[in-house]
């Protein structure tokens, strides 16, 4: 993977604390055209990058998430930031959620949560910050069919928007694999969303259910 | 120039024009086959018209050029061969005195030609426009006296001993032949070119200027046809009938520039009634606003500007207190001040052809003087108060550029640092569990939690400070951002685009700091904000159905508010009632 941060501390402190965890970090750059450099050179399947980078640290890193999710489609792109959006996170998810994740940069004083994370999006996975979930979770719609779910429906909403497997959202609620599913399949059914499809591909279901008002 | 030596000049100018007429007269008493009786008037009216014109311009506005070329056609017409020469004296022999005549006119004879093409492009101000235009007048003024010196020498001087230095009679006239070719194509190129600028000239004229230029665009027409007069007999032109005697009366026609100069003269005089009418308007009381068209009317120019002097900004403003400056000198507008002498009141800007009516100009000037005064005193309020609200304007800009560098130094500094602090925690904790040192690792995941909240609510100041999210994608979502984190439900709707940064943040402000206050103290349930943009106005509305009370009143919060809002241009209302809780509406322009 590649590590692009400005701040060459950080990018060394996560680096050691990913090697750590067993990954391999193959080049660290502190701007956009860095990495770009780094990506002509380097095969890799996972991008960290944060969303503010130099020159005007505004959203440099985000059009950069853009383009390698378009000129390297099978790269995922982790994007770090001190403040999440879910404008951005609706913008990036919306075209295709896979190897897409946009989390807190705090989200690393969870380590094996972040791990987690790391490895979905570097497969082809999502990951999508649950402050995200849990603002668009309290958006309010004309017509809240949210309302009309238990609590423990709309806790694995949250961990089905933030992209986890069925596996592991079983294993966070402790609950088992079965009950889980009987879980979504009512979820499904209260929202009117299609049922079926890959974990993946669900996250943006239930983002666009959860944008739309 | 001094009243005598003005005065002693006409006395010369009118000596002359005698002489010259007497001159003039002899061929009614000598008549030759090429001048009869009748053509001699050809000469006479245009040089009388142009001469008595010129000394009419020199009273009255002695320091134009114009009076002065004027005199000079007349004296030149008089005293020279008429406009279209039809004999060359070159065949006729005659005695020493007819000989000196006949040199002399091929020297000057031609000069108040060249003076006529003067004049026809300096009218009406008296003064070049273009360099083209000065060099090509002032080659003329050389070239042609000098070929006719040429010619002179060449062809008249009868001295044997001068063919010693000169070779043959035959070759001195093929040089002769020569010269007179050269002279007279560029000559004719210099008037084509000219006539072309002058007819360009007064098509991108204004109206003011057009109607100045009107005697000039008149006399090209004689100008013209006297040009084509000598292709009478080369072309199929002799089928026309008229055309001789069309050509008989050009010359006369010339008689249109002093006329129409005469009479533009006249007609300003004319126009001196129309300030009464100004007067009589003034004294039923006129606003400010009324007195720049009212003067463009009695000027005749719809162009014209007053503008009024700021003595405490020592500047001039227009009526809405917009600084404007006078017009450099010699550009295509002029300018009048009025004032005394503590200094200028106002100044009057119009079209540089009004200059020729500067009577005209000071006497309606003179009319509107107590009216500027009064007007200037409106003008300097509305200045100052522009004044006030850029600066406010500045001030709030200021705040808000401090507020995002503030932000983005929390961002950099504190924020980065902590995060990296994090990191280094979550190193020492793996460290500590890998050395079985549990202890030490609870310790540490006491810290990391502590910091993680630690960074939480930095993230919330920075974002209370200045948001990033408003300058990377806008108001609208800012404020679903803003309702994505408040306790009591949100409801955003309307549709609003990217406007002017101030403008956002301006409207952001206004929203965040009512959904603070719905949230402290309304007691409502929910919040409705909803934004709109509609003929030149971004607005937003935050409604909630509490208890209401909200009063612009009372209170710093609302009225630091609609400062905010004042400041970029906009407006903000506050309804609040017991019954239908708190609504605040602030709208700012977007163009």
């Amino acid at each position: 993977m590649i590590i692009a941060d400005d701040s060459v501390l950080f990018r060394e402190g996560l680096a050691r604390v990913l090697e750590g965890a067993d990954f391999v970090v193959a080049g660290q750059a502190g701007n956009v055209d860095d990495l770009d450099r780094l990506l002509a050179l380097e095969s890799v399947s996972l991008v960290i990058l944060d969303i503010r980078m130099p020159p005007t640290q505004t959203d440099e890193g985000l059009l950069a998430a853009k383009r390698i999710r378009q000129h390297y489609p099978n790269i995922g792109v982790l994007l770090l930031s001190h403040h999440v959006e879910s404008h951005h996170a609706l913008e990036l998810l919306s075209e295709s959620p896979e190897h897409v994740g946009y989390l807190l940069k705090d989200r690393v004083s969870d380590l094996d949560d972040f791990i987690d994370a790391v490895r979905r999006v570097g497969t082809g996975g999502s990951a999508v910050d649950p402050t995200v979930v849990s603002q668009l979770l309290r958006r309010k719609r004309s017509r809240d069919l949210v309302d009309e779910l238990t609590d423990r429906e709309r806790s694995v909403l949250a961990q089905m928007a933030e992209g986890r497997s069925n596996e592991a959202i079983a294993k966070a609620l402790g609950i088992s694999p079965k009950t889980l599913e009987a879980h979504i399949g009512t979820i499904y059914s209260k929202l009117g969303l299609e049922p079926g499809g890959s974990e993946h591909r669900r996250v943006l279901a239930v983002l666009n259910y959860l944008r739309s008002s | 120039m001094t009243t005598i030596r003005r005065r002693v000049l006409q006395a010369i100018v009118l000596l002359v024009l005698a002489l010259a007429s007497l001159v003039e007269l002899e061929h009614f008493w000598l008549p030759t086959i090429d001048r009869p009786p009748i053509r001699v008037l050809d000469d006479l009216i245009p040089g009388y018209a142009f001469a008595l014109a010129g000394l009419i311009a020199w009273s009255q506005r002695h320091w134009n050029r114009v009076g002065t070329l004027m005199v000079g056609i007349g004296l030149g017409l008089l005293l020279g061969t008429g406009p279209v020469p039809t004999s060359s004296p070159l065949g006729e022999q005659q005695n020493f005195l007819g000989d000196a005549w006949t040199f002399f006119q091929l020297v000057f004879g031609l000069l108040w030609a060249v003076a006529l093409f003067h004049l026809l492009l300096v009218f009406p101000e008296g003064r070049f426009v273009s360099r083209l235009d000065r060099q090509m007048v002032l080659s003329l003024y050389v070239v042609v006296p000098v070929s006719g010196l040429a010619l002179g020498v060449l062809a008249l001087v009868p001295n044997q001993s001068i063919d010693a230095y000169l070779g043959p009679a035959s070759d001195r006239f093929a040089a002769v032949g020569i010269t007179l070719v050269a002279t007279f194509v560029y000559y004719l190129g210099c008037w084509v070119l000219g006539l072309g600028l002058v007819i360009h000239r007064w098509m991108r004229a204004s109206p003011a200027r057009r109607r100045s230029m009107s005697p000039v665009i008149w006399s090209l027409i004689p100008i013209v046809l006297a040009w084509l007069g000598p292709l009478e007999t080369a072309g199929p032109m002799v089928i026309w009938g008229v055309w001789p005697r069309l050509v008989l009366v050009t010359p006369l026609l010339l008689v249109a520039l002093p006329v129409g100069f005469v009479v533009a003269l006249l007609r300003s005089e004319h126009e001196m009634s129309s300030v009464g009418d100004l007067v009589v308007k003034l004294s039923d009381g006129m606003l400010p606003e009324q007195l720049q068209p009212a003067l463009a009317k009695t000027l005749h120019d719809p162009s014209l500007e007053v503008l009024y002097w700021l003595p405490t900004l020592a500047r001039y403003a227009d009526l809405n207190g917009e600084t404007q400056s006078l017009p450099a000198p010699n550009s295509s507008r002029a300018a009048t001040v009025l004032g005394d002498p503590g200094g200028p009141v106002a100044a009057l800007l119009y079209d540089s052809s009004l200059r020729n009516e500067a009577r005209l100009v000071d006497t309606a000037a003179a009319a509107v003087r107590l009216a500027l005064e009064n007007a200037r005193l409106q003008v300097q309020l509305r200045a100052q108060l522009d004044e006030v609200q850029q600066s406010r304007m500045r001030l709030v800009e200021a705040a808000d550029s401090e507020r995002r560098r503030v932000e983005r130094d929390l961002h950099d500094g504190a924020q980065q640092q902590l995060v990296t602090l994090l990191l280094s925690l979550q190193l020492a904790k793996a460290e500590a569990i890998r050395s079985s040192d549990s202890k030490t690792a609870r310790l540490l995941e006491g810290s990391i939690e502590s910091l993680r909240q630690a960074l939480d609510e930095l993230r919330s100041l920075a974002r209370g400070i200045h948001p990033t999210i408003l300058v990377e994608a806008g108001l609208m979502p800012a404020i679903r951002s803003l309702a994505d984190r408040c306790p009591i439900p949100i409801e955003v709707t309307g549709e609003l685009d990217r406007i002017e940064p101030k403008m956002e943040t301006a409207l952001y402000f206004v929203a965040a700091e009512a959904i603070t206050n719905a949230v402290k103290h309304s007691k409502g349930q929910r919040i409705c904000v909803n934004l709109c943009r509609s003929s030149g106005w971004a607005s937003v509305d935050i409604s909630d159905d509490g208890i209401g009370g909200a009063d612009l009143s009372q209170g710093t919060g609302l009225v630091g508010l609609a400062d905010r809002i004042a400041a970029v241009g906009g407006r903000l209302n506050v309804l609040s009632s017991h019954l239908n809780g708190t609504t605040l509406h602030a709208e700012v322009p977007c163009g």
